[in-house]
């Protein structure tokens, strides 16, 4: 589709560029004193009029930019993930003291621009497009994690986002280009294309470029061993941007990964079938599945070590996206459908899981367990939403988490391969249960009830208690979120 | 005198790891960020040879948006050693470990 | 054959003031390798992003006469992204050298203070 043609069908992400070039003006022509409120306002508004354009854009799947971007069902799931993600964290900004010493109207401008980034990461089916989305979502990113300009916590871990960032993406594109070489075309269709007629010299090439190109996806899902920036990022970053990033960034590398991997090393170019094809030499599922063994493996051992619950919660963070790469192991569209499901779920849970960790830094600046002792005798409600995140982040019956994970399992055990992670998988949900555990015990256990009460802003626990619900929800009615995935598992395919 | 593909792409996997090692094992900031650099213009050199090779022009399209966009990347990581600067008074990164690992 | 001619030709008298940098005649103060004023980095920066981001005109000049108005007018949005950032330094006054902070500025010299950001 040309240029012209194709303006209509994006018309949510020029909202949100057109709407940031607004409030680059607004901020710098309007200097009264309600400015970041204003600035505030016009960010939601634009984020509202972006969903309105994406609901109400029903085509069927097409490509758009001559080829560029894919508009289907698949790409909206997603872009729903990423708003309501969004929307979720700048209803909360205004209440997060940390941010207090900062001026928070470009706070809002950057995490427009990633939302835009992560609209596009949905959406690629060019090369170009995969390295330009990856960029802008990395490059805002490095910003709102460096927010805290005066604190060199925030600093440090925005200086290493940015070293390990560059160097993941050089790598990535390094992989691309060969990629490229041995295609002759950028396109992923074009590429699949040839690369099933690919002379057998080679071979080696496209594994090595195949290795190179899962460096930088595994690096936005901080898969194992693409992982070391994680913990530091996450704990120097501003915690409203720590759950940002913990789950929108994630969920657009896995719909990235999970659409470019899969055209272009996959069975066949819609999905709705098939497996990993065996790049010569490399058998590409079991990779995945050593990857998503290390992943959570590692993720939950160094858990368990943590004091601090931002330190813990990353590292947990790491684990789930090795949860989650087992099912991409077998890449047919049951598996896709699990990865989804859980992504949805786990937005809310970890969201919920590092909103009770705002409430807790406004209380007392520090975010160790130490400080959340007795928090389910001052703060009953909000203690009692984050002991179901945190029983829903470990999988465990009623809640969504569990669902989400059973899933998961049966991916695996449907397709009767790889018995071993699924084993594993088990265990090492049983070791995540001792470390949420711990926060648990800390919370409800370890001290006597002080008659002390403390409250944080309505909106903020408000928000808490919101997240809760479809937790709660899905863990016994899952079945609309279920058809809603299914129905979303339409991808845009040339051959249509 | 037509330069063969295999000599380019010689010269560019080794510029590319020049640049992984200064990224790996310099501990100036700025001079892992000029070997970051150095990594680009392997891939952009790459991309060049591959492009010319196929006859696709995508391939220099690619390159000019890897300029375009290591330049803002760079731009926001100096801007981060100056800030890191303001409060630390280095840009050694090995000094820069407040974190426990 | 001029460089060795010149080698052996001429007196080898080494000393301190031979090894020293040549400022224009002047003795030399300090190491180069001075920490230079912040300024000099963002200055750098903001030239840095609008040199760069000129490189896209470049295939835009190549196929502009194939396709006319409609890549006119693509470029001139994206020229005027390009100076909504502008626009955004300037009055952001990260582009003044003197910067005008007078915190505790009385009467008349008040409105020099700069807006608290």
């Amino acid at each position: 589709m040309s240029n012209i043609q194709s303006l209509t069908y994006f018309l949510p992400e020029l909202i949100l560029t057109s709407s940031a070039m607004v409030i680059i003006l607004t901020d710098v022509f309007f200097r009264g004193r309600n400015r970041n409120r204003l600035i505030w306002l016009l960010s939601l508004v634009a984020l509202g009029i972006a969903a309105i354009f994406l609901l109400l854009q029903t085509t069927p799947p097409d490509a758009i930019f001559y080829g560029a971007l894919a508009v289907d069902p698949y790409s909206r799931f997603f872009k729903w993930i990423f708003l309501l993600a969004t929307v979720v964290i700048y209803v909360v900004s205004p209440y997060s003291r940390e941010l207090d010493n900062n001026p928070r109207h470009e706070y809002y401008l950057f995490m427009l621009l990633v939302v835009f980034g992560l609209f596009l990461m949905a959406s690629a089916l060019d090369l170009i497009i995969v390295y330009l989305s990856i960029e802008i979502v990395s490059i805002g990113s490095f910003v709102l994690a460096g927010f805290l300009k005066q604190e060199r916590l925030s600093n440090e871990s925005s200086l290493k986002y940015v070293i390990y960032g560059a160097l993941s993406s050089g790598v990535m594109l390094y992989g691309l280009s060969l990629l490229f070489g041995i295609a002759g075309s950028t396109n992923v269709f074009d590429i699949q294309a040839a690369l099933s007629g690919v002379p057998d010299k080679a071979h080696l090439t496209l594994a090595v470029a195949l290795l190179l190109v899962l460096t930088g996806f595994g690096y936005k899902i901080a898969m194992v061993p693409f992982h070391f920036w994680t913990p530091d990022v996450y704990q120097g970053a501003p915690t409203t941007i720590t759950a940002y990033l913990s789950v929108a960034p994630k969920a657009a590398g896995f719909a990235l990964a999970l659409r470019i991997l899969g055209i272009t090393f996959g069975s066949s170019p819609d999905m709705n079938l098939g497996e990993w094809l065996p790049v010569e030499g490399l058998p590409f599922g079991t990779l995945i599945a050593i990857f998503s063994a290390a992943t959570m493996t590692v993720g939950n051992i160094i858990a368990i070590q943590q004091s601090s619950v931002k330190r813990l919660l990353a590292y947990s963070s790491i684990a789930h996206a090795g949860y989650m790469l087992m099912a991409a192991a077998i890449l047919n569209a049951q598996a896709v459908s699990a990865i989804m499901f859980y992504l949805a779920v786990y937005l809310f849970m970890n969201l919920g899981a590092f909103l009770v960790a705002i409430f807790i830094h406004n209380r007392y600046g520090y975010d160790e367990i130490e400080e959340w002792k007795g928090l389910g005798f001052q703060a009953p409600a909000v203690a009692v939403a984050m002991g179901i995140f945190l029983f829903s982040l470990t999988g465990l019956p009623p809640t969504a988490g569990f669902v989400g994970k059973v899933y998961l399992f049966s991916v695996l055990i449907e397709a009767q391969q790889f018995w071993w992670l699924a084993v594993l998988g088990v265990l090492n949900s049983v070791v995540s249960l001792y470390y949420y555990m711990r926060i648990l015990k800390a919370m409800f256990l370890d001290s006597e009830p002080t008659g002390e009460r403390i409250s944080g802003h309505p909106a903020l626990s408000g928000t808490i208690l919101l997240l809760m619900i479809p937790v709660l929800l899905f863990g016994v009615y899952w079945s609309p979120l279920m058809n809603l995935v299914r129905s979303s598992l339409e991808f845009f395919s040339p051959g249509m | 005198m037509v330069v063969p593909l295999y000599h380019i792409l010689a010269f560019a996997g080794l510029l590319f790891t020049i640049g992984v090692v200064g990224v790996l094992f310099r501990r100036n900031a700025i001079i892992v960020f000029m070997s970051v650099e150095i990594m680009l213009n392997a891939v952009n050199l790459a991309f060049v040879a591959f492009s010319r090779y196929h006859g696709n022009v995508n391939g220099q399209v690619f390159v000019f948006f890897i300029m375009t966009l290591a330049a803002a990347e760079v731009a926001v990581g100096l801007a981060i050693i100056v800030s890191l600067f303001r409060n630390l008074r280095t840009s050694d990164i090995s000094e820069i470990r407040l974190m426990k690992h | 054959m001029a460089l060795i001619l010149q080698r052996l030709v001429a007196p080898a008298r080494r000393g301190a003031l031979k090894h020293s940098t040549y400022e224009c005649g002047e003795e030399v103060e300090g190491s180069a390798w001075t920490q230079f004023n912040i300024r000099f980095y963002v200055i750098a920066l903001v030239f840095l992003i609008f040199d760069v981001e000129v490189v896209i005109l470049f295939p835009w000049a190549v196929v502009f006469k194939d396709i006319g108005l409609v890549a006119f007018v693509e470029m001139l949005i994206f020229l005027c992204v390009l100076t909504i950032g502008l626009v955004a330094v300037w009055r952001r006054r990260d582009l003044d050298w003197v910067k005008m902070v007078l915190p505790y500025a009385r009467g008349r010299y008040a409105r020099l203070t700069r807006d608290p950001d």
